[in-house]
Parts: C-alpha cells; sequence; structure tokens
C-alpha cells in the first residue's frame, strides 16, 4: 500500500471501520480521508460553467496485469490502431453522455472526474472491472469471452460501479450487493439505448451482446428482459438470474449472488420502462436515477427499501402524474417485492 | 518430492460464473516450481473471503486440504500464476 487513498476508494466505509476498529493502521487513515471527502461533496458548490465534457485516459497493461499501464490515447487524441483503446474511449464517452446530458451529472463523482481505462489487462483474462478508480479490460480468452471492450453496456455497467460508490454506496454483499450489480445493469443498458436513440420498446435489454466468442450458446451476460435466458452452453452452465422472489438464490458464493439475484430489480426497471414507453432513460431512468442519488437510500438497503425509495423518488418527480408512482409500484409488484 | 493437488474455485466477476478446477502434480516434470508456487500463493493468501472490488474475482485456493482466499486485482505474483496454471491445465 503506498497510500491511503486506494483503499479509501475501494474499500466500503463499514469494511474501514471494522479494519480501523481492529487497529489497522492504512485503514485509520483511509476513514480520516474517506470523511473529510465525503463531508467536502456535501458542501462543495457544484461546478458552473458550460456543459461539463469528459476527460479521459487510456493506458494499455501489455498484458502484465500491473496497472495502470501505458498511456496511449488522451481526451481529444484521434483514433490509434488499436481498436481495444477506441472502443474503451469511445465507450467512456457514451457512458458520460448518459449521465451529463440526460442527468445533468459531471462525470461519475459529480465533480469532474477524470475517466481513466486500462485495456490489454492480463493474458486471456475473462473480465471488466472498476477497481475504485480506473476501468479494466481484459482482451478475453477467445474460447468462452471476446475483448471486453466490445460492449458499450458494460462500459457503462463498470463505471456506475464508480456511480453507485460516490451515491448510495449500496454494500456489495446479499441484496444491496444485487442492487449495485442491478444499478450497474440498468444504466449499462441505457448507456446503449441512448447511443443508439432507442426506444424501451425497440431497446435489446442485454449487457454483454456480442461478448461470447462464436460457438458459445447464448446471445449475451444477462438479459433485463427474460432473466435466465441469455445463455445456456456446455461450458458456461445456464444463466442462473431468476426474475421473481419466489426464485431469489440464497447462495454464499459471489457475494451472496450478487450477479444472480440482480435479476429481479433489472426485470422491476425493464417492466417500469416498458410500460411507460418511449426511451427508458426519461422517466424510469430518471426515477432511478433520483432513487441511487438522493442521499436517502442506506449502504444496506434492501430490494424493498430501494423500492420504496423508486416510489418516492416518482412521486417527487412527476406529481402530477399519480399512474408514474402507481406504475412504479406495478412493476415491482411484478417481481414479487412490495414497496408497502 | 511428494505430490501436490491444488484446487481453484473462481466466482464472481461481470459474468459471474463459477470456474473451478484441479490439478495433482504427480507425474509433472515442473512440480518443484508448481509447489513452490503453491506454499507462496497459500502463504500470502486470506484465511477468510476478502471483498476485492465490484465485478472482480474471487480466488479459493486449496492446497492439500488447506484453503485460502485472493480477489483481484490485489493478488500476488505466485497466486495470479498458480490459479492462471490450474484455471487453464487443471481438469
Amino acid at each position: 500500500m503506498t497510500a491511503a487513498v486506494p483503499l479509501c476508494a475501494i474499500v466500503p466505509p463499514y469494511v474501514l471501520d471494522r479494519l480501523a476498529e481492529a487497529g489497522h493502521e492504512p485503514a485509520v487513515r483511509s476513514l480520516a480521508l474517506d470523511t473529510a471527502h465525503r463531508a467536502a461533496r456535501l458542501t462543495a458548490p457544484p461546478p458552473t460553467g458550460g456543459h461539463p465534457a469528459p476527460s479521459r485516459v487510456i493506458a494499455d497493461d501489455g498484458h502484465s496485469q500491473r496497472l495502470p499501464g501505458r498511456t496511449v490515447r488522451t481526451e481529444g487524441q484521434a483514433p490509434v490502431s488499436d481498436q481495444s483503446v477506441n472502443h474503451a474511449y469511445d465507450g467512456l464517452g457514451a457512458t458520460f453522455a448518459l449521465y451529463a446530458d440526460v442527468y445533468g451529472r459531471r462525470s461519475i463523482d459529480d465533480q469532474g472526474l477524470r475517466l481513466d481505462a486500462t485495456v490489454h489487462y492480463g493474458q486471456d483474462y475473462d473480465n471488466a472491472f472498476w477497481n475504485g478508480q480506473r476501468m479494466v479490460f481484459g482482451d478475453g480468452d477467445g474460447q468462452i469471452f471476446g475483448d471486453f471492450t466490445a460492449c458499450i453496456d458494460v462500459i457503462g455497467h463498470e463505471l456506475t460501479h464508480g456511480v453507485t460508490q460516490f451515491t448510495a454506496g449500496l454494500q456489495y454483499q446479499d441484496q444491496p450487493g444485487a442492487l449495485n450489480e442491478s444499478v450497474s445493469d440498468v444504466f449499462g443498458s441505457l448507456v446503449k439505448q441512448y447511443a443508439l436513440h432507442q426506444d424501451s420498446a425497440d431497446a435489446d435489454w442485454l449487457i454483454g451482446a456480442g461478448l461470447l466468442a462464436p460457438g458459445v450458446q447464448g446471445v449475451a451476460l444477462r438479459s433485463l428482459k427474460a432473466p435466465g435466458t441469455a445463455y445456456d452452453d456446455p461450458q458456461l452452465g445456464k444463466d442462473p438470474q431468476p426474475a421473481h422472489m419466489r426464485d431469489y438464490v440464497n447462495t454464499a458464493d459471489d457475494n451472496g449472488g450478487v450477479h444472480i439475484n440482480s435479476g429481479i430489480p433489472n426485470h422491476a426497471f425493464y417492466l417500469l420502462a416498458t410500460a411507460l414507453g418511449g426511451p427508458a432513460w426519461e422517466r424510469a431512468g430518471r426515477i432511478w436515477y433520483d432513487a441511487l442519488t438522493g442521499r436517502r437510500l442506506p449502504a444496506d438497503a434492501d430490494f424493498t427499501a430501494f423500492a420504496r425509495a423508486t416510489v418516492a423518488a416518482a412521486k417527487a418527480r412527476y406529481p402530477d402524474q399519480t399512474s408514474v408512482a402507481d406504475t412504479v409500484t406495478a412493476s415491482w409488484a411484478q417481481v414479487g417485492v412490495s414497496p408497502g | 518430492m511428494d505430490t501436490m493437488r491444488i484446487q481453484v474455485t473462481r466466482t464472481g466477476g461481470l459474468a459471474g460464473i463459477v470456474r473451478h478446477a484441479e490439478l495433482d502434480t504427480v507425474d509433472r516434470t515442473d512440480a518443484p516450481h508448481v509447489h513452490a508456487l503453491a506454499r507462496e500463493a497459500v502463504a500470502g493468501g486470506l484465511r477468510a473471503p476478502s471483498y476485492g472490488v465490484p465485478d472482480g474475482f474471487h480466488y479459493e485456493i486449496t492446497v492439500d486440504g488447506r484453503t485460502v482466499y485472493c480477489a483481484d486485482p490485489k493478488l500476488t505474483d505466485p497466486q495470479r500464476e498458480l490459479v492462471s496454471l490450474v484455471l487453464r491445465e487443471g481438469a
């Protein structure tokens, strides 16, 4: 650990608390910094000026798995010959555009955070993740997965983990963890829909369409429209996502099945967006965004607490259209969650 | 040199797909190297699963019945080499 800051960015406060209680020195320092950062964010006036513009820096890991890698393209520079670099650059831009244009958000932290990404991470690395500070993309092994920069919904998904980190801070475990995952899927899909100017009825509602290698039996990693149907393959197994609380999966793996049970809130969002009609990022997306960023949602929110937050957000945002909040309630009810 | 039985389970990741593989070092010409890697990987591991990062891979490494945990992106070099070897060449 070279400094306390990386730990501060990655580790949620409740873990820092626990570590700090145990006398872990970097955690004590991180916690102090973290508290200061949070306070600064709450009191800092929003930056003023024109329409926000992204600041992107793409680095190449050269397969070494040593971050951050060598910088290969920065904001405003022309495309390079390496398409992974360009796809990452474009995907970061598309994500920035959705948040800025539609929700008025200035980057991931709403303070103009520079968007950093590293491509070609590791050898045949089958993953992409947000490490608390930057996006990291593997090339895929070519057998099951292709290049993880290929899907802008995946890029939107990862950067949304950053947005969640800076807002509701949903714990990455059990139901709050599944909500954290679901919010990333929802806004990941909205990044793609916004870039393609698609209405909710025309969107594919898939996460990772085109990411599976040729020969794998499946269309994507997940489907918000039909959870549990994205793939069914001898190597991968079958998409395990439920679409209803009655099929909620209790497991210790994957932080309590955060990538599995996210199917339930994912489907609630899909039901809402298609019931309201039109572009999903407008009313349905706005309600989800308000719930996530409204500062009332606790970090340990379960599905019911999040559902309540979305109903409250709908009432606050559309006070003269009570049917919108009713549709939110009905969408949750269809997946077995009662906002009460 | 005795043989070693090494098991790796990888969970999490953007796709949330579990992978498991195990490898026995009997008949491996590189057994001494793999044994050294495994010992170092276990020495650098945690006794309980760690939080990691959103969408990061989590690994459970079991060497001759002893289990440790680690998570991306904070793997030690021996852990990285070992999990990659077992997931690639194990059954």
